[in-house]
């Protein structure tokens, strides 16, 4: 596989990871509202 | 859409940028194989929030130690995770990129020694931690630990790979002072590392909030 087409997947999977772990905080921050909002 | 949810987005875009600089605007560095430096964009952002973590727990336990605040008790566990995490990540990054420069994942380099006792000294935090079913008990017990243990960090991190050889490249931490970094890698590295500070609060504030709530709602049922 060519360098510069190899490098497209890695930032792509890169990417993917972070939108995965942006997601989850993204999830626990809702979560930690609505346990707030019901105190 | 209010200020903290802008913000949080904010940071996943933030992100992006970082992930797309890191591997299409900075340039390949000299001196490495192939692509391989560019993890330092990752690899050395995670170490930082590893060490600010760290900083934190030890700010937290002391301020724990003065007020015996439930709460404080929870930030330095947080902090300490959080440190624990990070660490972890750190090590990862560290090997895949021995694994490409060095032909192995482990190389028994100075600072891989360092940095696998300093898991071990964290992992054993939460080992005690883990011990102590009396929350006063484990609180205070786990300060004075964590005191003790942020001790060794600044020894393991800065102190010991600076006085043995090490395989580690000298572009970033080094004698001399100086970053001997091209701009548009600088640039990639100082965005990353701002993006993955703002990571760590944001995951540090998410878990003290919980904490307050699981606090509050401990402090109603025992009234």
């Amino acid at each position: 596989m060519p360098a510069a087409e190899s490098l497209v997947w890695v930032a792509a999977v890169t990417a993917v990871i972070w939108a995965g772990v942006f997601s989850y905080c993204l999830a626990l921050d809702r979560r930690v509202r609505r346990l707030e909002d019901g105190e | 859409m209010n200020r903290r949810t802008v913000r949080n987005w904010a940071l996943g875009l933030w992100m992006l940028i970082v992930i797309w600089a890191a591997f299409f605007y900075a340039p390949a560095a000299q001196g490495f194989k192939g692509e391989s430096a560019r993890i330092v964009f990752f690899h050395v952002p995670q170490a930082w929030v590893a060490v600010l973590a760290f900083c934190v727990n030890l700010i937290a336990s002391l301020r724990y130690m003065r007020t015996r605040d439930p709460l404080d008790d929870a930030r330095a566990a947080t902090a300490a995770r959080l440190g624990l995490i990070f660490s972890i990540l750190a090590t990862v990054t560290g090997s895949l990129f021995a694994r490409v420069m060095w032909g192995s994942f482990w190389n028994w380099d100075p600072r891989e020694v360092s940095i696998a006792i300093l898991l071990l000294v964290y992992a054993a935090y939460f080992a005690l931690r883990e011990a102590i079913p009396d929350d006063e008990r484990r609180a205070s017990l786990s300060a004075s630990y964590a005191v003790l243990a942020f001790v060794t960090m600044p020894f393991l991190i800065f102190v010991v790979p600076r006085i043995y050889w090490s395989l580690h490249p000298d572009t970033i931490i080094n004698t001399r002072g100086s970053l001997d970094m091209e701009s548009r890698m600088f640039q990639t590295l100082m965005g990353s590392l701002a993006g993955f500070t703002w990571l760590f609060f944001w995951l540090y504030s998410l878990d003290v909030r919980l904490a307050r709530v699981k606090i509050a709602r401990q402090a109603r049922e025992g009234e």
